[in-house]
């Protein structure tokens, strides 16, 4: 599904972001990025979806070379992926419906299939009585869950969140862990969740890849922070 | 279905937005309407200019004047020919002395007057016989007429003087200078628009992004924005498409379709005014087509 082969990512101001990093991950995986400030996760998700070209290196994902994408091109290929942020960047001009079934208008899906589906995407966040109100009269927890709602409402393959629990508090995150979770389940959606979160990674263990400078410095399919040699 | 449906969307879009951003959309369409003015005064300048020039430069002939001992049938058929085979040459008409005089006496008012002529007709014949050459065009009538006397035979040739030639040169700067300006005053409206669109675009940019980032296609993104700068253009074009169709055709009435003299007749309003009112919706239509565009090309270019 995913695949980096010696992908190195330097910006025109001449830092440099990632060092030959190669990387598989499979359909259906859920995976956890982690490292420090600056450490080049941003810089991966940017190369995923298609925003930044890699240096040096392949990224291929679901079958395309989002490094050889032409610029026209792009935007049928981000139909592939949802993105999450911290930020959660909803429009508080439209009501939660609205921003929800605008992701789905901008793709021309016929209205009928947009109702349906937005009214599917509401009920598996758990917002289904939220639907008329407006971005600031909701919760952060719940802000993160339209944002995700609006991220999957085209059946993306791949889900990325770029630390989707950054400014909520540990009981919210919990939630949001369990919808993505629940994402990860019942739409077979593949998930990359960068995250901050130290706790969170080492309550509910997936396979995490940690990012040093630029280098994968870890990649444990059994999940935890740090390396766990006496369980 | 989806696409009428998109259409409808975006056109709607781009009306609202001109409406969101009415004063910054009426400055930019005031600028598309000074432009449009000036160019609509221009076409109306030129489009007249242009058919009298091609008046002019039809009705001026150059008469070569046939030497009195060169009158005979096959000496003719020589200065013909190689008249006609000079570059430059549309068309050459000959007139013997006597088709000359008859003209000249008709010309004549008092009877009298013809009486006295009649005397002149036959060996006594004043007149030369004449070539009437047409040139191909008007700017080479001088070059003709040097040629057409160096030609054996040819006693003079003349071409109603240095006078019309002038006149065509400088309508024909005139005609450049328009398209100039047109295009000067077309970019300077191209440049106002774009710079609107841009303010829209940045008023609008969490909304782009979250489209990019859901795969809306640049096409999609920019059609609402492309319609804004069309229907922006358009209402500046409204204006002036008014004020020259009545200007025009009160200046018609005023003037009984004539400028300073008889050789300037103006265009007749009619089908002329409606050129001139498509022509400049096409124009502002265009301007803000070609200045919307370039604005969120730019803006979608520089992220991808
Ligand atoms: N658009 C850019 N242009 C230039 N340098 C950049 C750009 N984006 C990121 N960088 C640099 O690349 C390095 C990696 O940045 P990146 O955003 O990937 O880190 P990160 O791991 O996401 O950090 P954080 O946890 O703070 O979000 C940093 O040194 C950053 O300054
Ligand atoms: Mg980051």
């Amino acid at each position: 599904m995913i695949e980096l082969t010696n992908v190195s990512k330097k910006y025109k101001n001449g830092v440099n972001a990632l060092y030959d990093v190669n990387l598989k991950i499979n359909a259906g995986e859920f995976v956890y990025i982690i490292g420090a400030t600056g450490s080049g996760k941003s810089t991966l998700i940017k190369l995923l979806d298609g925003e930044e070209i890699p240096t040096k290196g392949t990224v291929k994902v679901v079958g395309t070379n989002v490094g050889k994408l032409r610029h026209s091109k792009v935007p049928h290929y981000r139909r592939n992926i949802g993105v999450v942020f911290q930020d959660y960047r909803l429009l508080e001009s439209k009501t939660v419906y609205e921003n929800v079934a605008f992701a789905l208008e901008v793709i021309s899906m016929p209205k009928p299939e947009i109702r349906r589906r937005v009214h599917e995407v509401l009920n598996l966040v758990g917002l289904y009585d939220k639907g008329k109100m407006f971005p600031n009269e909701l919760s952060g927890g719940q802000q993160q869950r339209v944002a995700i709602a609006r991220a999957i409402a085209n059946k993306p393959k791949i889900l990325i969140a770029d630390e989707p629990t950054g400014n909520l508090d540990p009981e919210m995150s919990i939630e949001i862990m369990h919808l993505l979770e629940k994402i990860n389940r019942e739409e077979q959606t593949t998930i990359l969740m960068v995250t901050h979160d130290i706790i969170l990674v080492e309550k509910r263990k997936k396979r995490t890849i940690t990012l040093q400078s630029g280098h994968v410095v870890a990649d444990l399919t059994q999940g935890g922070y740090i390396r766990h040699d006496n369980t | 279905m989806t696409i009428l449906r998109n259409f409808v969307r975006h056109v709607r879009d781009g009306f609202i937005s001109v409406a969101r951003h009415a004063a910054m959309s009426l400055s930019s369409a005031s600028a598309v309407t000074l432009t449009l003015l000036l160019i609509a005064i221009f076409l109306v300048v030129s489009i007249n200019i242009n058919s009298a020039t091609a008046n002019v430069e039809s009705t001026v002939n150059i008469a070569a004047y046939v030497d009195w001992d060169f009158e005979s049938d096959s000496e003719i058929n020589d200065i013909k020919s190689k008249i006609e085979n000079l570059e430059g040459v549309a068309h050459v008409t000959f007139s013997d002395k006597d088709t000359e005089l008859n003209t000249v006496i008709d010309s004549m008012g008092s009877e009298d007057t013809k009486a006295v002529m009649e005397e002149y007709r036959g060996e006594n014949n004043p007149l030369h016989d004449v070539f009437i050459v047409e040139v191909t065009e008007g700017s080479k009538i001088a070059d003709v007429t040097s040629a057409i006397i160096a030609i054996d035979g040819i006693e003079s040739a003349d071409y109603g003087g240095d006078s019309t030639l002038v006149l065509m040169n400088v309508l024909d700067r005139v005609r450049f200078g328009v398209v100039i300006l047109v295009v000067s005053l077309s970019a300077l409206a191209i440049f106002l628009i774009s710079n609107t669109i841009k303010l829209t675009i940045q008023a609008r940019v969490k909304e782009i992004a979250i489209m990019r980032q859901v795969g809306a296609t640049n096409g999609y993104i920019r059609a609402p924005f492309v319609i804004e700068g069309m229907i922006i253009g358009a209402l500046g074009a409204l204006i002036p498409i008014f004020v020259t169709i009545f200007g025009y055709i009160w200046i018609y009435q005023e003037t009984g379709g004539f400028f300073l003299t008889r050789m300037f007749s103006l265009m007749p309003p009619h089908p002329t005014v409606l050129y001139i009112a498509l022509i400049l919706l096409g124009i502002g239509v265009f301007v803000g087509l070609i200045g919307s565009f370039m604005s969120v090309t730019k803006y979608l270019r520089w992220k991808r």
